[in-house]
């Protein structure tokens, strides 16, 4: 059950990604998820031997909506030193994912890190990949319910009802019972009563 | 090998089992998986034929807890992930959020040592608690408390900067959150001071502990190809044998003024990891001990920018735009120009990197760790394979996994 306390979601048109200023931090492609398997292929034979990262960003006004960005880096397999290494290449992807088409080829079998950065964004985001050996939830328990990074997921999760007060703490309680000392409003008044002599105000007699 | 399903996590079930087959799950309460980490393995008398570990059991959603804060509040949970060495994690956001700014080139030196110092210093922080509790794995009691004295000692030293022992939140936007106290320099020489004799101590335990070497020495191994796939970072592929090093590769917050080693070995086991961390601590202390001869020399430790970073104190009280520039930053948050940037720093597990988008607005769009511990945590699926049970512990405690990290 969705909570009504939304997110707040900002209002500017998102492509950040199409906006952004030249850094020099990767070379940067985007591709389609047709071609993602192909790429990465050709990508790991030309020696880019680490994925770093698979992450997820989520755009929701944006179509497509999603990003899956895969991060790879290229270093020499082998007993390398640091001039060997010297700046190694940076390459981005972005893989644009639409909403009504949530579902990406694997590459677990590539790079076996994929394993569970795949199975970290199908449990953030609900987006799949197909020939993963063990896709299920990573961080979440195994029946949680959505998707908890996108951007339409509730931030405080589902209302719940309150918790029901246990009987001995409810106050209505105290009037349950006369204590054994006797003093209880009803008593104190009726003391009052005879002790100015009037008639005692109705109720158990003393 | 009859299939013997491994149980999903959370949903155990009772497994038949035949033959010298037992599925053993370790953790997620144990005290040597160093957290929450629960491993279901499956073992044929002494030796693992299969190891799944699982994860989650500390998912805290920071992530997503950091979408929606402010630029320079989201630190105050990213400092969370890495618990061991928290200014990292705040080092390598903040290194993201200046470049999508475009005001990495505008941090003064003196803010860029003190960050250089405080990333090398937990480091070492971090080190000891993973060479403390390596020891008690494999039965070294002793270790444990000279490197909690030694980490004792860096964590009074963040105190006395940043005034709290493990989450300071020293680090800021475009600075640090102000200059080093008084009598600081002269409790840091006394730490430059200690710390060698302090090292051939923890060297004479351990190193030529013929217990010790049993027990790490050919444990673990991994091969290049391996650590590669797998996408190991940081002392673990630096014990296989490639150098790679961010600070040497991408270098950030002025590595490339020091002079500083980057140890490796070939051989790619426990030990070998044991030995890159330790030539490691030292090499962290010949950087810290260049930059303490460049902190002598005065000067602002802020960006001078009261767009980015809040106007002094003491300049509200004279100033109206003073006044106004901080009402602004704190109601408000900065704006950062919108756009997408990765970058990493050299942790002290392997390569932290940060992934962050932004959409022009005063709270980030996405903030994406690269997390090093949980791919590392990942490799126990192949690298405990044909190994002891007993040595699991030996490896789980050579992969300085922080959970934290890992489930974030």
């Amino acid at each position: 059950m969705p909570s009504p306390q939304t997110p707040p979601i900002g209002s500017t048109a998102l492509d950040p990604t199409a906006a952004r200023p030249p850094l020099d931090d990767a070379v940067i492609e985007r591709i389609d998820p047709a071609e993602l398997r192909h790429r990465l292929t050709e990508l790991r034979s030309q020696g880019f031997t680490v994925l770093l990262d698979i992450g997820g960003v989520d755009y929701l006004e944006r179509a497509p909506r999603f990003d899956v960005v895969y991060h790879l880096l290229k270093l020499p397999a082998r007993v390398a030193s640091v001039s060997d290494v010297g700046r190694p290449e940076r390459r981005r992807l972005l893989c644009g994912v639409p909403a009504d088409r949530t579902t990406l080829p694997s590459v677990a079998d590539l790079w076996p890190c994929a394993d569970w950065a795949e199975r970290e964004v199908f449990d953030l985001f609900g987006i799949t990949f197909e020939g993963h050996p063990d896709l299920r939830r990573i961080q979440m328990p195994a029946d949680w319910e959505g998707h908890p990074l996108r951007k339409d997921y509730p931030l405080r999760g589902p209302a719940r009802e309150r918790t029901p007060r246990p009987a001995f703490a409810n106050k209505s309680n105290v009037r349950a019972g006369t204590p054994p000392s006797g003093r209880t409003a009803e008593a104190l008044q009726r003391q009052i009563a005879i002790a100015r002599g009037q008639a005692p105000p109705p109720g158990e007699a003393t | 090998m009859s299939a013997v399903d491994v149980p999903r996590p959370r949903e155990l079930e009772i497994v038949e089992q035949s033959g010298n087959q037992m599925v053993v799950s370790m953790g997620p309460q144990h005290p040597s998986t160093h957290g929450v980490l629960q491993v279901i393995t499956e073992i044929e008398g002494e030796v693992i034929s299969r190891a799944s570990p699982e994860i989650g059991y500390l998912h805290t959603g920071i992530e997503k807890s950091a979408e929606n804060l402010f630029w320079t509040q989201a630190s105050t949970v990213i400092e969370r992930m890495d618990y061991l060495s928290p200014l990292t994690n705040a080092l390598c956001y903040y290194l993201a959020v200046e470049k999508l700014l475009g005001i990495g080139d505008r941090i003064p030196p003196r803010a860029q040592q003190i960050r250089v110092l405080m990333s090398e210093l937990h480091r070492i922080a971090s080190h000891c608690v993973w060479l403390g509790t390596h020891g008690i794995d494999v039965g070294a009691i002793s270790v444990f408390f000279y490197c909690f004295d030694l980490r004792e000692n860096i964590l009074d030293l963040t105190e006395q900067a940043g005034g709290a022992r493990m989450h300071p939140n020293y680090l800021r936007l475009g600075g640090v959150n102000g200059d080093l106290p008084e009598g600081y320099l002269a409790r840091l020489d006394a730490l430059i001071e200690k710390f060698p004799g302090r090292m051939a101590e923890l060297r004479r335990l351990l190193q030529k502990n013929p217990i010790f070497q049993d027990r790490t020495i050919d444990v673990g191994i991994l091969t290049i190809e391996d650590a590669l796939g797998w996408g190991a970072t940081g002392p673990i592929l630096r014990a296989c044998g490639v150098a790679y090093d961010v600070r040497k590769a991408f270098p950030y917050s002025g590595f490339e003024q020091y002079e500083f080693d980057v140890p490796t070995r070939t051989e790619g086991d426990a030990y070998a990891r044991f030995l890159v961390r330790l030539d490691e601590m030292d090499q962290s202390m010949r950087i810290i001990s260049q930059v303490r001869k460049r902190l002598d020399e005065p000067g602002p430790v802020m960006i001078d920018d009261t767009k980015i970073a809040p106007p002094p104190k003491e300049t509200i009280a004279v100033s109206m735009e003073a006044l106004i520039h901080h009402f602004k930053i704190v109601s408000e948050g900065v704006r950062v120009p919108p756009g997408d940037v990765y970058v990493s720093v050299e942790g002290p597990r392997g390569e932290l990197g940060y992934y962050v988008v932004s959409n022009g607005d005063n709270k980030p769009w996405r903030i994406r760790t690269r997390p090093p511990s949980m791919y590392h945590t990942q490799m126990l699926k192949t690298m405990t394979i044909g190994e002891l049970i007993a040595d699991m512990v030996v490896i789980i405690g050579s992969l300085d996994p922080v959970f934290g990290e890992v489930d974030r």
